[in-house]
């Protein structure tokens, strides 16, 4: 699945996207242009980090959301615009290539559900010091479905994609943050013996590196099981934990808001190692 | 003899036979856990980098200018930490599936140098402004003994960061001719592609 094969007849205009001003000047500097779209992409993983945590109940708590989304929304914004602008121009420069891309098509979808979540979900709800306007509501929704149809997508390169595993990585480490005392321990604890079984499996008793068809099959059940681990102990810091400021829909936009995020990330990088 | 150190790093240690790979060529040549491995690296920036810039525009008086910095320490700075063992770790192993390559490479060099700089710059912010925190940790606009540290965190990070992506990049790589000087600070003779000198020499 890619944008070639939703909409082949686009290939003649990608193919002449070379050509078409800026992408001449943009393509000799492509190396800096990279830089630009990281650096923006690191400058709104801060911003969004910082403001996601406060919506969970965690991070900045001295300070009302609201606070904390002014101070951050220049730089976020700044951010934003760095990321598209840049991601426009080096796109350009590398049509064909994302043209014939799954994690492109992913990245792109995920990108929708990630703006709606910034801008018509997050903004919102922190301006608000976590209360979930009807509009918010139904962006969160809106949203929400665009990034499950995001995840079906990277998924159906067969199974769970290594790709999805940053996704999982960063709602474990969210998780870690969010939850305290003994449900901290339990959760690390678990997770832990997760990863060592998968260890002992995939190295100890499959031996051959290259046995890909036990290999993968052992690699991929352990991964659901780690997001499954991930998902159970978020559920239960967003509806059974005790945060009084902060409601469970808006600790869910927080965790959404900052997965969504790092799907978008995380799918641009494996443009790169699908092709 | 740093050359033949990292040489038998990504080609001798943990060679089993004389036909098997050794460690480094192993992780080299996995199937997905190295590119697992630097997507890893990459995203870790975002929570590194993120945490830290807003740390540093703290300390430049641009954002939270009402929040002590004391409360921005304690509650962002553990997360800039997660984020830095994260990061030396993933990056400890990616120069372990390419020892000698990194070694004789030239951004790679430079972004080590930058990090060990960011080091000194921190320590020497820890010393010297840190130890009269309780004198500006309320103030709006801190003093610049606090304000140049956090300009200077900032643009060496920044430098950090292109030079982590240059290293992709071939433009300086040994073997290409190029000066003099180039070849020297990546070692190149020594290394296996070896120093080749301009075009036309």
């Amino acid at each position: 699945m890619n944008f070639s094969h939703y909409f082949p007849e686009l290939r003649p205009w990608v193919e002449s996207l070379v050509g078409v001003w800026p992408t001449p000047l943009v393509k000799p500097n492509f190396a800096h242009w990279e830089v630009g779209h990281i650096v923006s992409m690191f400058l709104l993983g801060g911003c969004l980090i910082i403001t996601n945590l406060r919506l969970i109940g965690v991070g900045l708590t001295s300070e009302p959301a609201s606070t904390v989304e002014r101070n951050l929304r220049p730089w976020l914004n700044l951010a934003v615009f760095g990321v598209l602008f840049t991601g426009v121009l080096i796109g350009m420069s590398n049509a064909e290539k994302l043209y014939d891309s799954q994690a492109f098509l992913v990245k792109m979808i995920s990108l929708v559900a990630a703006v709606i979540f910034t801008y018509l979900v997050m903004i919102p709800v922190a301006k608000a010091d976590g209360a979930v306007g009807p509009l918010p509501k139904a962006g969160f929704f809106v949203a929400l479905a665009i990034w499950l149809l995001s995840i079906v997508v990277f998924s159906a390169s067969g199974g769970t994609p290594p790709g999805m595993i940053h996704v999982i990585m960063a709602g474990a480490l969210v998780v870690f943050v969010a939850t305290r005392g003994k449900a901290r321990w339990v959760y690390t604890i678990g997770l832990a013996l997760i990863l060592i079984a998968q260890q002992i499996i995939t190295h100890v008793m499959i031996t051959d590196p290259y046995d890909i068809e036990r290999l993968d099959p052992a690699n991929i059940w352990f991964t659901r099981a780690e997001g499954l681990w991930v998902i159970l102990f978020a559920a239960y810091q967003i509806f059974g934990a005790k945060a009084p400021d902060s409601p469970r829909l808006t600790r869910l936009v927080g965790y959404s808001t900052l997965l969504v995020w790092v799907t978008v990330a995380a799918a641009g990088r494996w443009i790169a190692y699908a092709s | 003899m740093l050359h033949d150190f990292f040489q038998w790093l990504q080609t001798g240690l943990g060679k089993a036979g004389p036909d098997a790979p050794s460690w480094s060529e192993a992780l080299l040549g996995s199937l997905n856990f190295w590119s697992l491995l630097e997507g890893t690296h990459l995203l870790t920036v975002m929570l590194f980098f993120g945490t830290i810039m807003i740390v540093d525009l703290r300390m430049l008086g641009v954002v939270f200018r009402r929040t002590p910095f004391s409360e921005m320490s304690a509650k962002v700075l553990p997360l800039t930490v997660v984020g830095f063992v994260i990061l030396i770790t993933t990056g400890l192993l990616l120069f372990f599936s390419k020892p000698e390559e990194y070694y004789h490479n030239i951004w790679f060099r430079t972004k080590v140098i930058l990090i060990v700089l960011a080091m000194i710059n921190l320590v020497v912010f820890h010393f010297r402004a840190q130890k009269n925190q309780a004198l500006w940790d309320t103030a709006e606009k801190p003093p610049m003994s606090v304000r140049i540290p956090a300009l200077v965190s900032m643009t060496l990070w920044l430098l950090v960061i292109a030079s982590g992506r240059y290293i992709a990049y071939n433009w300086f790589e040994c073997g290409k001719p190029q000066s003099a000087f180039l070849n020297a600070v990546q070692e190149c003779a020594a290394s296996e592609k070896g120093a080749a000198g301009p075009e036309g020499s």
